[in-house]
């Protein structure tokens, strides 16, 4: 008899492996991508920077006058200062909170709205409810990005989430649409149809049956959503249209704009290097997640 | 005369399809188009045709699963197809389904004890501890054993995991299964397993059985009775063992000299038929077979054969076909 | 130089074929040897998993690597050592001497181009024909494995085509170079059975008429019955029982082809209560058991099966069988 089996009365023989869920073998797996862990590491990085910035712990003085106009690079100014004289280290940390603020708030809603938006007009597939829906995805995903939410922020005038209202009203088509078609799927395979032969009532399928098999959609879309939304909010920041009150890369790299001419790059080059670590690591962790959550490769 | 646990009467399943700019309803797939038949209980009637045929639409159009266009489903004397979906809901304890696709069948993310248990907890059957004893004792039955209920579906094969499906449907105690091709993806030494398993439960619990299958070989094996069904509609209907001696139906003829037999000694002449079968979106006037049999004359051409009964001595046997005589009792 | 005369068309020796998995190597192939005639026809049978089809595509050297790798063994065809061929000399070979037909048609067309196209493509590769000469050979070829309106089908796209044209055209394909070996992967497993009748009438025919060999690759007996004169039963990765297909059904000489031959249903005078079963299940080849593959679900099993690999043996009456106590 082969070690680990275990026979049945019927000569039915059972692995006697361990139990395990989609999630921990997807755990296991994420486990062994080097890129991933690498990744997973910066990013938890930038999160503690972020979250000493939440309590106070860090770069407390990012917007007073610390030092000379446009100081070298020293121990006291680690990155150096800008054309007033603040210090450019503290005000690319506090940056990194902003970023984590914006990514975090805009990939929750999006999952949240392009889940529920996707996950009704998939199950509602061919209905008036899904048609609407796709409608406005449609009409959302004709208008150019940049146009659109330079429209919100203007109707919005000074509100200060114009910026997150604008990409959550674009990003959550995407996630819509990849939910729409994986809840068309599902919706159609035997263990629904099953769920419906048991005599279980429609939203409890939904509930129990549809929902967390798109789980890993939603997270992945998550990930690819925060990096998208803050790479939008740099540019945004840049051009007036983002960050009000606060820092923000963009800005730091729009207040760039009137240093070059005299020769001085540190507000540039630090904030283009600390959005770039971010963007990357996090790119190589949404890479690898998306790998180790593939149910076709899981199973 | 016992009386029929399930009677279907003149089932039509038609699906419409939709074209052009406003996508008006252009024409109809009439995947099924006038079933009638009866199944006693604790019986078996096997269900033979080719893909597109229209038999797991049929199967779904019984359970309801899919609402049919028409006609009668009589469980118990009662009129599944009138019913509110509440009422159905409550009905469904009596009647389940097993399927082809051992992979997508169960949920990946519940384990196999609460996809079995799942049923008794919908129906509010028992306590929390008597839905455990029953999903172990279910286990059990299908050779499982309760030590698996813990495990999530791909720990285990497609025999296994047919295995499971079969638990969860008996979990009801059902009067009627539906088996939709249930070992059509299995292969041969699990097949032969999993066929007797079923055949077990059916004599121990006496559940009647709707089984659905390409494999005239496998339904001649499992069933008492055998509907043969082509382009929507039953062409030939009778005792299995009467059917695989001698079919009366040009098309029966033709499906049984088709089967491949594992033994070269024994090599029957073969009916091949011409052409393929006809969409179900636009079939031919007349009989549906008509184009392809080697008997069709002028009248095959015009009007469609009802399914009726050839002789009285022949165990019931029905056939829809223009050129089988009727023989005097 | 005498040899080569006399030298079989193919042959396969200790053949072994691993896939690397996230669980180390796999053997999927593990010492597979045979040979195969001028004329020749085949059936590698066997259930899922046992390697049939890793054994058919190697024989292209199809086996896509990685994940998979030729651990050991030869493949000669013709003469020439498969496993030693520079990769032009083998996309060379493919099509040409040796062909493939696959179980699903539709994937294995191209659906953007036409049946016509893709024909002439492949005469114009292999017999490098002009324009229009494969165009006329291409219409030939596709009345030959009798597409009822060939010349309208020509400038159609495989879409348009149902299941069992696609499947003969595929055919055709494989067909136009006249090679002199023809693997075909479960050609009619994804056909109906009238369907898969006529095609399998096809096969047979042209067969005959090109006197090429061929190599079926099927899970069922039923066709191996049919089409095949001799039979290849695997197991697990390995070959365990061959022999001429008359006497391998009349005779099986191994427990797993005996269990496999009476487990499947037939259509029988009278309906059996039981159906026999093999008991138990594959092994996983991950962790297969040191002795015989089958040790564990055969019903002749003794101490020795469980210690020692029976290795494949001739038996009386030809064929071959690996089982330390075959069935008399």
């Amino acid at each position: 008899m082969t070690a680990g089996m275990a026979r049945n009365g019927d000569g039915v023989a059972v692995p006697a492996t361990r139990r395990t869920s989609l999630w921990q073998t997807a755990l296991a797996k994420f486990a062994r991508d080097r890129a991933g862990l690498v990744g997973l590491t910066v990013v938890a990085l930038y999160l503690l920077v972020a979250i000493g910035v939440w309590f106070g712990w860090w770069a407390t003085e990012w917007a007073d006058i610390t030092g000379a106009k446009w100081a070298p690079v020293s121990a006291q100014h680690w990155f150096g200062t800008n054309i007033i004289g603040q210090d450019i280290f503290q005000r690319g940390l506090y940056s990194t909170a902003t970023a984590f603020e914006v990514g975090l708030v805009v990939a929750v809603l999006v999952v949240v709205l392009g889940g529920l938006l996707g996950a009704t007009s998939g199950f509602l597939a061919g209905s008036w409810v899904d048609e609407i829906v796709l409608w406005t995805m449609g009409v959302v995903d004709a208008v150019p990005f940049y146009l659109m939410v330079a429209a919100i922020a203007f109707a919005l005038a000074d509100y200060p989430y114009a910026m997150h209202v604008a990409m959550i009203s674009t990003f959550w088509t995407t996630t819509g649409r990849f939910v729409r078609g994986e809840v068309i799927k599902l919706r159609g395979l035997e263990f629904v149809e099953a769920a419906r032969a048991l005599g279980v009532g429609q939203a409890a399928i939904v509930l129990r049956h549809v929902l967390p098999n798109t789980l890993h959609i939603l997270l992945v879309q998550m990930t690819l959503c925060f990096v998208d939304a803050i790479k939008a909010e740099v540019v945004l920041s840049f051009l007036g249209l983002g960050v009000k009150d606060g820092m923000s890369w963009g800005l730091m790299i729009s207040e760039s704009t009137l240093e070059f001419l005299a020769g001085h790059f540190n507000n540039l080059v630090a904030a283009s290097l600390l959005m770039f670590g971010l963007v990357y690591a996090f790119n190589m962790f949404a890479d690898a997640l998306q790998d180790a959550l593939d149910p076709k490769r899981v199973a | 005369m016992t009386t029929p646990l399930l009677e279907v009467r003149d089932l039509r399943k038609h699906f419409p399809i939709r074209g052009g700019l406003f996508r008006r309803i252009v024409g109809q797939v009439k995947a099924v188009d006038g079933v009638s038949f009866t199944l006693a209980p604790g019986r078996t009637l096997g269900l033979v045709g080719e893909s597109g045929c229209g038999k797991s639409t049929l199967g779904r159009a019984i359970l309801q699963l899919q609402r049919p266009t028409s006609g009668q489903v009589l469980l118990h004397g009662e009129d599944l197809a009138a019913l509110t979906p509440p009422e159905l809901r409550a009905r469904r304890r009596q009647m389940q389904i097993i399927f082809q696709d051992p992979y997508a069948s169960l949920n990946p993310r519940r384990t196999v004890g609460q996809a079995i248990r799942e049923p008794l907890d919908v129906h509010r059957i028992g306590t929390a501890r008597e839905r455990a004893k029953r999903v172990a004792e279910l286990l059990d039955v299908v050779g499982l054993g309760p030590a698996v209920q813990d495990r999530y579906p791909h720990e285990f094969s497609g025999g296994q995991r047919q295995r499971i499906g079969i638990a969860r449907a008996l979990a009801l105690n059902p009067a009627f299964i539906v088996a939709d091709e249930p070992v059509s993806a299995l292969d041969v030494s699990v097949q032969s397993q999993v066929l007797n398993l079923s055949a077990r439960l059916q004599r121990e619990h006496g559940i009647a059985f709707l089984f659905v299958s390409h494999d005239l070989a496998v339904i001649q094996h499992v069933s008492d009775d055998i509907a043969v069904m082509y382009l929507g509609r039953i062409v030939e209907l009778g005792p299995g063992g009467a059917i695989c001696r001698e079919p009366r139906h040009p098309y029966t003829q033709a499906l049984l000299s088709a089967v491949p037999v594992p033994d070269p000694q024994q090599r029957r002449a073969r009916i091949l038929l011409p052409g393929e079968i006809p969409s179900p979106a636009r079939p031919p006037p007349g009989c549906p077979f008509h184009p392809r049999c080697p008997l069709a004359e002028a009248r095959c051409r015009e009007t469609v054969p009802v399914l009726r009964s050839v002789a009285e001595g022949d165990g019931g046997r029905q056939v829809a076909c223009h050129r089988v005589p009727t023989r005097p009792a | 130089m005498a040899g080569v005369a006399d030298e079989p068309l193919l042959s396969v020796r200790d053949l072994a074929i691993e896939f690397d998995t996230l669980d180390g190597p796999v053997r999927a192939v593990d010492g597979v040897s045979f040979d195969l005639r001028c004329g020749e026809t085949v059936g590698l049978v066997g259930e899922s998993g046992c390697g049939k089809t890793v054994t058919g595509l190697s024989l292209l050297r199809l086996v896509p690597e990685p994940p998979g790798r030729y651990a050991g063994g030869s493949i000669r065809f013709g003469g020439r050592e498969l496993l030693a061929l520079p990769e032009a000399e083998l996309r060379a070979l493919r099509g040409r001497d040796v062909a493939m037909v696959f179980q699903e048609p539709m994937t294995a067309l191209n659906p953007v181009f036409t049946i016509g196209s893709q024909l002439t493509e492949v005469l114009r590769r292999h017999r490098g024909l002009g324009r229009r000469e494969a165009r006329v050979q291409a219409l030939a070829l596709l009345e030959r494995v009798h597409i009822p309106e060939a010349a309208r089908r020509l400038d159609e796209y495989p879409h348009q085509l149902s299941g069992g044209q696609r499947q003969r055209v595929m055919i055709a394909m494989a067909l136009s170079c006249g090679p002199r070996l023809l693997v075909a992967d479960e050609p009619t497993t994804a056909l109906d059975v009238t369907t898969q009748a006529e095609v399998l009438a096809e096969i047979r025919r042209l067969q005959g008429e090109l006197g090429m060999a061929m190599i079926l690759v099927t899970h069922d007996l039923g066709v191996v019955a049919e089409t095949c004169a001799r039979a290849i039963v695997m197991y697990c990765g390995v070959i365990v029982e061959t022999n001429a297909t008359a006497a391998l059904f009349a005779q099986p000489r191994h427990p797993y082809t005996l269990g496999l031959l009476q487990s499947v249903p037939r259509v029988r005078e009278t309906r059996l209560a039981e159906l026999p079963v093999i008991p138990g299940r594959v092994p996983d080849l991950r962790s297969l058991p040191p002795g015989c593959r089958f040790a564990d679900r055969c019903p002749r099993v003794s101490e020795r099966c469980r210690a020692e690999e029976p290795a494949l043996t001739p038996i009386a009456g030809g064929g071959q069988v690996a089982c330390h106590h075959p069935q008399p």
